[in-house]
């Protein structure tokens, strides 16, 4: 059973099968564009046409048939001829007859869609300047990576130049000339009629892309996440068993790790590599399935994940707060210290601190005989504890110079906030005139870091002069910028007034002024 | 290729000659001269003897006259126009003078081929 249609041809009604005038439009399509250039052009179709019906209702009635199969059409086709024919009958000389010669052989630029990469800007250039496209892509690739411009002149391009659609229009941008063979070729290409909007289009692009050339880039992509993904978690996996390898040394009395209750720390090192480890996994597992297709684990296993990952957040969650409860209370206790009177003081920071017996250990150094060595350490830490020490001067009442020193932290009660404050080590010395400062504060081995803080005030009588030099002006509560003088000295000079602490250029200004 | 473009010239100079010489016998349609050129070798399909009848009638050569046909439509019968005689005319002079050129060409042609098969023998 096939479907029919009926056609109405030279006046005369045929019914006709499906395909087979399918083929007979062809057939006509092509032999109207081929006469299309000539004046006569309605008349010979015409005539051909006439032609056409009268034989297909010749066949009708010799063969006592009532429908024209694609057969009878194709022996109609050969009798008539196909364009190729004509054109061998009507060669050069009769050329100039149909149409003006310059018919066709005008470029219009259209975006050839056919060898497009992207939206066949590029290839409709090409054809438009007769160049070859590589060299437009080339020219549109360095123009692009020249500050990108090309992008937005290939998007306004692409919005301006119509897509070539039809035959015509195809043949126009590639400036063939509309004879009969072209036609007859571009015939025989896949033809796509539907026009569609610029977005449909950049879309329907972009599906193809992610379905082709951009599957591979997107797999690239993947596999490059992968094995950073990987990379990390190795990277995490290692350090969290390097950390456990040797959390007794040192590692714990550091600053972030100082704050960790010794108890919590395996749990919360646990917690912590589940929090971090899990969506490093799970990013891995979702982009092989999305660049892969592929479903890498099952739904049982996800949710375990997705269990195990919350249990690290809650571990890590109910541990912190339970540590940040530590913070709750704070103590201090003061110690006061007289110093030695003098006229000038200078006041120095000392970073080369005395051996302790954990450094020998720490570093190999005979344990027995630690005493007298100094470290040197060049720059502290500042990480080692939040900065934590202060200093200022203030005027001494009874005339006498003395030193207080309060120490201070935090803790889950007053108690254990005063024990973490004895916690603190902190040397100050006193060596004639100069007092010495440690950059920083140290804890006891095995002390947690509890906020502890050491405030000293250095009292002295009016009319004594401080000589502070550049990092002890870190730790002064002074304004010491005033002081600054332009002779960019080691040393500021300070004295104590009745108003209090004044540079000493400051207060010979002042004099003078009386 | 030259053989082939020198044939498709006189092929198409022939052809329009040959129609019009069909049409002088009087009233004819279209596809009776198809059939007759066909006969005669002249035309390998018909979808070039529309152009050309089409041509032959715009220069004034061809006249036609429609005519009801039994199964159909009507036709186009084809008469030849003065101009078209004399046009007729003009080409059997033309045509006598070339075949009797072409057949001088043949025969000096002949002659030589004869002598120089005479030279070569001892």
């Amino acid at each position: 059973m096939k479907k029919t249609l009926n056609i109405n041809i030279g006046n005369t009604i045929i019914h006709i099968e499906e395909d087979a005038y399918e083929t007979l439009t062809v057939y006509l399509n092509e032999v109207k564009y081929h006469f299309s250039k000539s004046a006569d052009n309605f008349e010979i179709v015409t005539d051909i046409e006439n032609r056409i019906a009268e034989m297909f209702s010749d066949i009708l009635l010799t063969q006592q048939k009532q429908v024209i199969d694609i057969m009878d059409v194709k022996l109609v086709t050969e009798q008539m001829g196909s364009v190729k024919d004509f054109e061998t009958e009507e060669t050069d000389g009769d050329q100039h007859e149909y149409g003006s010669p310059a018919f066709g052989q005008v470029k219009k630029l259209y975006r050839d869609t056919d060898q497009a990469i992207v939206a066949g800007v590029c290839a409709g250039l090409a054809h438009y300047l007769d160049m070859e496209e590589r060299w437009i892509r080339l020219i549109a690739i360095l123009t692009v990576l020249l500050g990108g411009s090309g992008i937005l002149a290939y998007i306004v391009l692409w919005i301006m130049i119509p897509k070539a659609e039809t035959r015509s229009e195809k043949m126009a941008m590639r400036g063939e000339e509309a004879n009969l063979r072209g036609f007859a070729n571009s015939y025989l290409q896949p033809f796509v009629t539907k026009s569609r909007g610029f977005l449909a289009e950049a879309f329907d692009l972009l599906g193809k892309f992610l379905n082709g050339t951009g599957s591979i880039i997107v797999k690239i992509i993947a596999i490059f996440m992968i094995t950073i993904g990987s990379f990390m978690l190795v990277a995490l996996i290692v350090s969290v068993v390097a950390l456990l390898g040797v959390w007794d040394t040192q590692v714990i009395n550091k600053f972030p790790f100082s704050i960790v209750n010794e108890e919590y720390l395996s749990i919360m090192t646990l917690g912590a590599f589940l929090t971090f480890a899990i969506p490093l996994l799970a990013i891995i597992l979702f982009t092989v399935r999305v660049a892969f297709s592929n479903r890498p684990v099952n739904t049982t296993f996800s949710l375990v994940l997705l269990i195990l990952w919350l249990t690290g957040v809650g571990i890590t969650v109910f541990h912190a707060a339970k540590i940040s409860s530590e913070f709750k209370e704070e103590a201090e206790f003061t110690q006061s210290s007289e110093v030695k009177p003098y006229g000038e003081y200078t006041l120095t920071i000392d970073r080369t601190r005395f051996f302790t017996k954990e450094d020998s250990v720490q570093y190999h150094i005979d344990p027995n005989n630690y005493k007298g060595r100094k470290i040197l350490s060049a720059s502290y830490d500042d990480f080692d504890l939040p900065n934590s020490v202060s200093l200022s001067v203030e005027k001494s009442d009874n005339g006498k110079v003395s030193m207080s020193q309060n120490f201070s932290s935090k803790g889950f009660t007053f108690e254990e906030a005063l024990k973490n404050a004895q916690n603190i080590h902190y040397s100050f010395l006193q060596q004639d005139s100069v007092l010495t400062f440690g950059p920083t504060l140290y804890l006891k081995k095995n002390a947690k870091w509890r906020d502890q803080e050491i405030k000293m005030v250095l009292r002295v009588p009016e009319g004594t002069k401080i000589r502070a030099n550049r990092e002890v002006r870190r730790y002064l509560n002074y304004n010491y910028w005033d002081c600054e003088d332009e002779s960019n000295n080691e040393f500021i000079e300070l004295v104590m007034t009745a108003e209090g602490l004044k540079c000493q250029h400051e207060r010979v200004a002042d004099e003078s002024n009386r | 290729m030259i053989a082939e473009n020198t044939q498709t010239q006189m092929r198409k100079g022939i052809l329009e000659y040959c129609v019009l010489l069909i049409i002088s016998k009087g009233e004819i349609y279209a596809s009776d001269i198809i059939s007759e050129l066909k006969s005669a070798r002249l035309l390998v399909v018909e979808g070039t003897l529309y152009p050309l009848l089409t041509r032959l009638k715009n220069n004034g050569l061809l006249s036609y006259n429609w005519v009801e046909s039994t199964s159909g439509p009507p036709r186009k019968y084809y008469v030849l126009t003065e101009g078209g005689k004399e046009m007729l005319n003009q080409l059997d002079n033309t045509w006598s003078e070339l075949s009797s050129a072409i057949e001088t060409a043949k025969q000096v042609a002949e002659k030589t081929t004869n002598n120089s098969i005479n030279l070569n023998k001892p």
